[in-house]
């Protein structure tokens, strides 16, 4: 009668609702046959008590722990997401044929800060006149730079750019300009209908929000 | 001065019932009984032991049809070193102390 009593609430703590406890819990119930009477059963099930709370205090911390990690990574991802590494995107058909409108790219906003932007890179801009809007524009020159078109090709520094990039027997047709320092010249890979630094004139390089590194 | 780990009188008790025979796989309840430890003392050194590594435990069918199966344990090899060393320098510790209480003046 005790025995059975014992027996049934050393089960209860070791699984509570569960089929199975935690295997220290276990063992302990599984050994409680062995025991010899009343007052040896009751010690077992006192003890198995013990270790059975233990157990499970170890690995509620075990799963406490587990979910801060995931609270952790979780608000990391959502940083980077946020702040490092967002998708941006493509509101024009400026840049046709290398990125189609519509479309959503990588973009990096952090580490581009450090590296500095290179010729031929794929920048995020505020549109001159609306502000709270951006667009994506390649960069085509940067501090001193000589930029001009001849023959519907651009020249930097009196060198033709090779542009691979451009939808085939595209021609570019643009004022010549000098690069001011700490500004950037851009054009759209779309040369006839893309809005640009032709139009705009060239961007302070701080005016940079990030820079594109994904190109599907 | 930092605590040496496994060396309290009740791990020392576990660790001589172990070497007995140490490559037989053991129950929880006979080493209960053989070291005379209730089950709240011993499951936790066992517990303590298996996490790191001294000691291995097992599943073994129950011999009786419809019964779970039992737990086993035996010592690791690290575990028989480290039980050996535990229990000699007990019996060094012992030795002196028992010495030293002879040669007290009288």
């Amino acid at each position: 009668m005790i025995r059975t009593a014992a027996h049934r609430l050393l089960t209860l703590a070791v699984r509570g609702r569960r089929d199975h406890g935690g295997p220290w819990g276990e063992a302990i119930l599984a050994e409680f046959d062995q025991t010899m009477g009343m007052w040896a059963a009751l010690v077992w099930t006192a003890g198995g008590l013990r270790v059975a709370y233990r157990e499970q205090r170890a690995s509620s911390r075990t799963h406490k722990k587990v979910f801060a990690l995931a609270a952790c990574v979780l608000a990391a991802a959502v940083a980077v997401n946020q702040f490092a590494l967002t998708l941006t995107y493509v509101p024009s058909l400026g840049m046709e044929p290398t990125m189609a409108v519509t479309s959503r790219y990588v973009t990096d906003r952090v580490a581009f800060r450090v590296t500095g932007v290179d010729r031929g890179d794929i920048v995020v801009l505020p549109i001159p006149g609306a502000p709270d809007q951006s667009t994506e524009r390649r960069v085509i020159g940067l501090d001193g730079d000589r930029i001009e078109c001849r023959d519907g090709r651009v020249f930097r520094d009196g060198a033709p750019v090779d542009e691979p990039y451009l939808r085939a027997g595209t021609k570019t047709d643009c004022d010549p300009v000098t690069v001011a320092d700490g500004t950037i010249y851009v054009l759209g890979d779309n040369r006839t209908i893309s809005a640009d630094s032709r139009e705009w004139g060239t961007f302070r390089r701080d005016s940079v929000q990030g820079r594109i590194v994904l190109l599907g | 001065m930092p605590r040496t780990p496994h060396a309290s009188p009740q791990t020392l008790r576990l660790f001589e019932a172990l070497l007995k025979e140490p490559a037989t796989r053991r129950y929880g309840y006979d080493l209960s009984r053989e070291t005379g430890l209730a089950s709240g003392t011993l499951y936790p050194i066992l517990m303590r032991l298996t996490e790191q590594g001294l000691l291995e435990a097992g599943w073994e069918p129950s011999d009786q049809p419809g019964r779970p199966p039992r737990h086993t344990y035996r010592l690791t090899g690290d575990g028989i070193a480290l039980a050996t060393t535990r229990l000699a320098d007990a019996a060094a510790k012992d030795r002196r102390a028992r010495e030293a209480a002879r040669v007290r003046p009288v």
